[in-house]
């Protein structure tokens, strides 16, 4: 543990009415219902009914978290009995502290500034009305997982989620690549989920609840085995890997790109997929216990960040970038839990939420301008989209970690822990800090730099496209969809001001109150790390500016000098064709459950069928059906006496 | 009384149907929706007048019926927290099955008396409390479904129908014998008496007479290994009869198991438990494995019951009262999702004329009523929460973890597999590029067709979002059962 001085936070008791709390996640619910069973045919109220509902949730959020605020952090929990079936009782309840606070903040408002940018990006698709229908049911959903205040109830929205994003990657269901992207992201997911499933049976039998801070105290109180500690958090942390697409689980995402962008910017950018992260924040007092374990999260997250940072470098489509340094800077996040950097985890948590989510927009922008994702398709946009630019270019400048934008506070605390606890992690952490600030300006210098490449033309026999501008000549992007970049550039730039190192401390007070012993190691401002960090970063950003903006050295001259590497990048470590070619294709269906059809049809049912073949000969020779019935009705009624008198036989030979 | 006029009131209506004369034939479809209506509106004033804090047997009925010297066949019925659920459920299906026939039009008159009586015996099973008036009930059963899958069915359905009623025979042949030597034993075929029974020197061994048993309701479950009658009898039965089948008569080998088998003998079912607990998870994973070879969506579904049925035994081999009312919930929960799924397959074969999944593709764009329906059943088998499935599979997963913690461990990997074949079957049927051969198909229209599937779904949610409802009817009676068991 790094030596700090504690500092034990006096808590109150937030003074909210319940009603607030549900209203939060009632009103996304009723949108979706009447969008669902009513305003599916009439798109244009379907949106505003979600925007309006979601706005609804976002306030009361607000007012939840000044409500928090007043009370230092502190907790309320407003449970109730669901069901009881035996001796197993579950409650639905919310619980309110910090945490949950802050993540209600950043999921309605994101989530509230998606929506009206989607009303711009899917404009005319047939499918309007469905995709805010879905997109509300998410919002509803991403909302109970964070209120729940059991682990039980946090599963069921955790799974409810996990059918949300199966039905918006699935969105244009009509291309089969989004139908597959579909089908393995929620598969990939449930893998993960068996974890997840495992660690609530295992809690529920060795401690008798699922609430969250009764599970806390059994683990604090020393109520739990060391064992069943560790096993729990390995099984939440197996769940958290899938959901947040840590390494080997990560291979889902990237797919799910196949959805509509402004998903990609909700869903698998900011919300559910730092649902893990948030996961293994909730459950960090236990975490806390277990070195094992902890050493699986950070390693899992370190590697996982290095990983998809390394395959980010190589990617030639604009929203892969995004989606593989979303995987990285999840990674990171883990990362950070694992070196007891549990308020770094969660501020990176909502830094990225914001900064992704701009950064996630602005390619919906771009896309909307050129029809394309491919980046060599694209150049030149600066002029043509300035307001896309300069707010993507925040959103880049935040996630390389620059000062003082949001992403450079984050980062630097998770360095800072990582620093702390294992210099071989800090190294890695470095290295990614590096690759990533490479890989995204890489990406602006493709995309908004240089000569426009004409885009993708449009193909006018494709009746599910809904594109309507002219990719040869790409313009700015409308109002509706300019404003949700310029508002989510905000946060990108001062997001990071709540919890400066050294300076201000309230988002670190907010999160630690969450906590069963409330007390915050504070971090002070450290030169060595923001200097390097900094030095880092910049030389990131100047590698991507010299070889993709001054053409200092070709990088195909460089992907030939890193040759077997780069192969290795831009084939994704094979990891898709060593699950699917090699194990769901040919080790399980072609090998494994061929043999056991085998086994079913020609020894199971053979065994069967041969001694039917007789009475089956006398039905249809005789050919009337009744009389097939009163045979076999007979045989039957002859094999209970024959095995009867045996019976008696046995028991009372003679 | 009004428990006899749910068990009774199908079976007048068929026989109502099969007076009808020639030439108003078509009536028998009417008759058919009121006598079932008639039954599931009484069951649903039954379900709300019991009295989940009542101990025992409600709404109870009892007559002699044959008296032959120490022996009295009683006719004798009634419910409890087990068997209540169950007879709404066979009321409920009953009336799907009937909407989704409506347009049957080759004998009329026979088909819905068949199915009618079914509905009867079925009924029968769950109510019966006289262990000869259960095996009459039991056997009846093989009538109707003989005649509903050789006439009315497609493909090889002779062979399926023979094949149904041969294993079923079997499974009864073990099962008359272990009534036959446990009523000896006590003098009386009651099911209540035999249950506080203590045997003495049966002329078969106890554990023996339990294991014949518990083959015999095995069968009708089915486990592995006496499962490949399902996917024959599925494939090959008409659209209703599918429901019916995968909807309440696989739930009466569930049902003998906890009544008789648990219920009747908990100290051999104590004896045994670790093995049950074994085939339960070996079916979960054996039926889950063999689905995702399947090409035919309805051998799919019926293959997945395999896996689904695994649960029951897996809840019920944990003895206690949360896995047993897990077991039960998964009755019901599989009951109502699994039949909607057949509802819609049967719909979808109507139009389409092909279950065969690599000749169907894109039906979502000609027919997106449909395809949200069979998303949402997909779903709904899968363990999606906010359903009725998942309260069940996880309560038996709670249950059974507490006893067979590597058992329910590899149960629980059956979750993925499930995900899988669903999936797999959605990604292949549902979406992917529109089929211009489909564009002539409209999407479900008919007012019945409507009106099943929409009650279904409002049922499985309701069940998944409100599990109180049935879960404090059930836990008591499966408290009572699980009291006997000494572990």
């Amino acid at each position: 543990m790094p030596f700090f001085l504690a500092d034990v936070l006096e808590v109150g008791v937030p003074t909210i009415d319940e009603w607030v709390v549900w209203a939060i996640l009632a009103s996304p619910i009723v949108s979706w219902a009447l969008i669902a069973l009513y305003l599916r045919k009439i798109p244009a109220v379907a949106g505003y009914v979600t925007i309006a509902a979601v706005g609804l949730s976002a306030v009361l959020s607000v007012i939840v978290l000044f409500n928090v605020m007043d009370a230092d952090g502190g907790t309320v929990v407003f449970t109730h009995e669901w069901f009881t079936a035996g001796s197993l009782e579950v409650n639905f309840g919310a619980r309110i502290d910090g945490l949950s606070a802050i993540m209600l903040v950043v999921v309605t408002s994101v989530s509230f500034l998606v929506q009206i940018f989607s009303q711009g990006y899917m404009e005319g698709d047939k499918g309007y009305g469905r995709y805010y229908a879905h997109m509300s049911l998410f919002t509803a959903s991403m909302l109970g997982l964070v209120l729940a205040d059991n682990l039980f109830m946090l599963f069921v929205f955790w799974e409810l989620v996990g059918l949300c994003s199966y039905l918006l990657i699935g969105f244009w269901f009509h291309k089969p690549s989004a139908a597959a992207a579909a089908k393995k992201a929620f598969i990939v997911t449930r893998i993960g989920d068996l974890g997840l499933l495992a660690a609530v049976l295992l809690i529920w039998a060795e401690g008798g609840t699922f609430q969250i801070d009764e599970i806390h105290q059994l683990a604090l109180t020393g109520a739990l085995s060391s064992t069943v500690i560790t096993w729990f958090t390995l099984g939440l942390f197996a769940g958290a890997a899938g959901k947040s697409a840590q390494f080997p689980l990560h291979v889902w995402l990237p797919d799910a790109m196949e959805g509509p962008t402004p998903v990609s910017a909700l869903i698998h950018a900011a919300t559910m997929v730092a649902a893990g992260v948030y996961l293994m924040g909730r459950f960090f007092p236990v975490l806390e216990l277990t070195t094992d374990a902890q050493g699986v999260v950070a390693w899992i997250g370190a590697l996982t960040a290095l990983i998809a940072a390394t395959i980010a470098v190589v990617q030639t489509d604009f929203k892969r970038v995004l989606a593989y340094s979303t995987i990285s800077q999840l990674g990171y996040m883990m990362l950070a839990l694992g070196v007891f950097g549990y308020v770094a985890a969660l501020f990176h948590l909502m830094t990225h939420a914001f900064f992704k989510a701009l950064l996630f927009l602005g390619s919906g922008s771009v896309n909307h301008a050129t029809n394309t994702f491919d980046m060599r398709k694209m150049g030149g946009l600066r002029t043509a989209m300035p307001f896309t630019f300069w707010t993507f270019v925040i959103g880049s400048l935040s996630l390389a970690g620059i000062f003082p934008l949001a992403g450079f506070w984050s980062k630097d605390e998770i360095l800072h822990d990582a620093w702390d606890e294992n210099l071989a992690l800090w190294a890695i952490a470095a290295f990614v800090a590096f690759l990533t600030a490479f890989y995204m300006f890489r990406a602006v210098f493709l995309t908004f730099f240089g000569e426009y490449k004409g885009g993708e033309p449009v193909d006018h026999h494709d009746e599910e496209s809904h594109f309507h501008g002219d990719p040869a000549h790409p313009h700015e992007s409308g109002w509706v969809m300019r404003l949700p970049l310029i508002i989510l550039a905000v946060p990108a730039i001062a997001a990071g001001w709540v919890n400066m190192a050294g300076m201000t401390d309230w988002f670190g007070r907010m999160v630690a109150g969450a906590l069963p012993e409330p007390e915050l190691h504070a971090v002070s401002f450290d030169w060595w790390i923001a200097g390097s960090s900094t030095v880092i970063a910049l030389a990131g950003i100047g590698t991507a500016w010299a070889i993709y903006y001054r053409g200092v050295i070709a990088s195909s001259t460089l992907r030939d000098a890193f040759y077997p590497l780069a192969a290795i990048f831009e084939n994704k470590y094979f990891l898709d064709r060593l699950y699917e070619d090699f194990f769901a294709r040919t080790v399980l269906q072609r090998w494994w459950n061929r043999l056991l059809e085998l086994i079913d049809v020609y020894i199971v049912d053979g065994i069967v069928n041969g001694a039917g073949t007789v009475s089956r000969g006398l039905s249809s020779r005789l050919g009337v059906l009744q009389n097939g019935q009163v045979q076999a009705y007979g045989l039957g009624l002859v094999v209970g006496v024959v095995i009867l008198v045996a019976a008696v036989f046995t028991a009372n030979p003679l | 009384m009004e428990l006899s006029l749910v068990l009774f009131l199908p079976a007048a209506a068929g026989v109502v149907a099969l007076l009808l004369p020639a030439a108003q034939e078509q009536l028998a479809r009417w008759v058919a929706l009121a006598g079932s209506g008639a039954a599931f509106v009484l069951s649903l004033v039954l379900f709300f007048r019991f009295d989940n804090a009542a101990e025992g047997y409600q709404f109870t009925e009892r007559h002699t019926w044959v008296s032959v010297g120490d022996f009295n066949l009683q006719y004798y019925i009634g419910v409890d927290g087990l068997s209540m659920p169950l007879v709404l459920l066979t009321t409920f299906l009953t009336v799907a099955s009937v909407l989704v026939s409506f347009n049957i039009t080759m004998r009329p008159r026979l088909y819905f008396a068949s199915l009618l009586v079914l509905a009867t015996s079925v009924i029968g099973v769950f109510v019966a409390l006289d262990f000869l008036l259960f095996f009459l009930m039991w056997e009846l059963e093989l009538f109707p479904m003989f005649l509903l899958i050789a006439i009315w069915g497609s493909g090889r359905k002779e062979y399926a129908a023979t094949k149904f009623v041969l294993y079923t025979i079997f499974g009864s042949a073990l099962m008359l014998v272990s009534i036959l030597v446990l009523a000896f034993d006590q003098g009386t075929f009651d099911i209540e008496l035999l249950t506080q029974a203590e045997f003495q020197d049966t002329i078969i061994p106890l554990n023996l007479v339990f294991l014949l048993l518990m083959a015999g309701f095995a069968i009708k479950l089915p486990v592995v290994p006496f499962h490949t009658w399902l996917p024959d009898a599925h494939t090959n039965a008409p659209t209703a009869v599918s429901v019916m089948l995968a909807g309440v008569l696989l739930k009466m080998g569930g049902y003998g198991m906890i009544r008789m088998g648990v219920g009747i003998l908990p100290e051999q079912a104590a004896n045994w438990d670790i093995w049950i607990a074994g085939l339960g998870a070996f079916s979960v994973l054996y039926g889950a494995f063999i689905t995702l070879r399947q090409t035919d969506v309805k051998r799919l579904v019926a293959y997945s019951s395999v896996s689904h049925m695994g649960l029951v035994l897996l809840g019920v081999a944990a003895l206690g009262d949360t896995g047993l009312t897990g077991a039960t919930y998964q009755m019901v929960a599989h009951g109502l999702i699994t039949g909607l799924l057949f509802v819609l397959i049967g719909l979808m074969y109507d139009r389409t004329h092909t279950r065969e999944i690599s000749q169907l593709g894109g039906l979502a764009r000609q027919m997106p009523l449909l395809a949200t329906g069979l998303v949402f059943a997909g779903f709904g088998s899968l363990g999606l929460p906010a359903m009725a499935g998942f309260i069940a599979e996880i309560t038996v997963f709670i249950g059974a973890f507490e006893r067979f913690e590597w058992l329910t461990l590899l149960a629980i990997l059956g979750v993925v597999l499930s995900a899988g074949y669903v999936l797999w079957m959605l990604q292949r049927v549902v979406f992917g590029p529109v089929r211009h051969e489909w564009d002539e198909l409209t999407d479900q229209r008919a007012w019945w067709e409507h009106t099943t599937v929409a009650a279904l779904a409002a049922v499985i949610v309701l069940f998944g979002v409100f599990p109180s409802i049935l879960m404090d009817m059930i836990n008591p009676a499966m408290e009572a059962v699980a009291a006997r068991v000494v572990l």
